[in-house]
């Protein structure tokens, strides 16, 4: 496997969702190549960052506005049927 | 967690405490992606508004073929798309441009910050910097990282939302990884040459 082919797979590889044969390829291409290996580690460590970030929140103000706005309308729906 | 069917029915019954359920479960997840793809509260703040009231006006033929939050998702991703599409009309999305353009963003930067010590990682700045980085995605990309990385949505629901193939989805969300790593390369590996260690 050469660079090219393991930067298309990277993501794949990550989400271990390539075949035992890739996989292989991958982990040896990885285990020669130091530029690859950068980006594999820092790829990672990208999405880590992303998926311990605190999910983002309404602000409180405008929460609760928009929450009794929503509640009005769904109270004055027409009764269903 | 909250039965969906439960919850539905309770709906179209107007019970109040089904609405604050409906409520906390999915407005702050709406305003995330609407903000994201937006970059405006009031805007998201609308989206939210308006992907709720779509819901209570086909409660009664909501039939659960697809699941309440993908439904409401899907809304408010659409309601967003509109307002990007109005604010210049004149101009297609990024992402229409680079539509036919499957090239992959090749890495230029090979520091290794992955293993740097924690506290540059936790500092308000470099939470700037995510942000930052994120907003700098195409369109298109970013939904896609906002709902699979973010919202920890499944591929599948992920292109249910948008209205794309599974394929598709993992095709960005690949792109947006890559062009992130690079984004946050050039910031964080700066800060570990200078001797953060
Ligand atoms: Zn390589």
């Amino acid at each position: 496997m050469e660079c090219a082919e393991l930067l298309q797979y990277l993501s794949e590889y990550i989400d271990n969702n390539l075949d035992e044969e890739l996989t292989a390829e991958a982990q040896a291409h990885l285990a020669t190549c130091a530029n690859c290996k950068v980006v594999l580690d820092t790829t990672q460590q990208t999405i880590f960052l992303y998926k311990q970030q605190e999910p983002r929140k309404i602000p409180a103000r405008r929460r609760r506005r928009l929450f009794n706005q929503l509640q009005d309308a769904f109270l004055k729906r027409p009764e269903s049927s | 967690m909250i039965d969906e069917r439960d919850l539905i029915a309770a709906l179209r019954q107007k019970d109040p405490h089904a609405f604050a359920t409906l409520f906390d479960a999915y407005s702050d997840k709406l305003f995330g992606l609407a903000v994201g793809l937006l970059h405006d509260e009031d805007e998201a703040e609308g989206v939210v508004q308006e992907a709720f009231l779509r819901l209570f006006e086909g409660l009664d033929k909501f039939e659960g073929r697809s699941r309440l939050g993908t439904w409401l998702y899907r809304v408010a991703y659409n309601a967003s798309i509109d307002r990007l599409r109005k604010r210049r009309p004149t101009r297609p999305l990024a992402d229409e441009l680079d539509a036919g353009d499957d090239s992959l963003p090749m890495p230029a930067i090979f520091t290794d910050w992955s293993s740097a010590p924690e506290p540059l990682f936790a500092s308000a700045e470099a939470h700037a910097e995510l942000e930052r980085a994120v907003a700098r995605l195409p369109e298109s990309l970013r939904a896609v990282f906002i709902l699979r990385e973010m919202e920890g949505l499944s591929t599948t629901e992920t292109a249910e939302v948008l209205g794309i193939n599974t394929g598709a989805v993992k095709v960005r969300l690949h792109r947006a990884r890559l062009l992130l790593r690079e984004h946050l390369s050039g910031y964080f590996a700066e800060r570990v040459a200078a001797g953060g260690n």
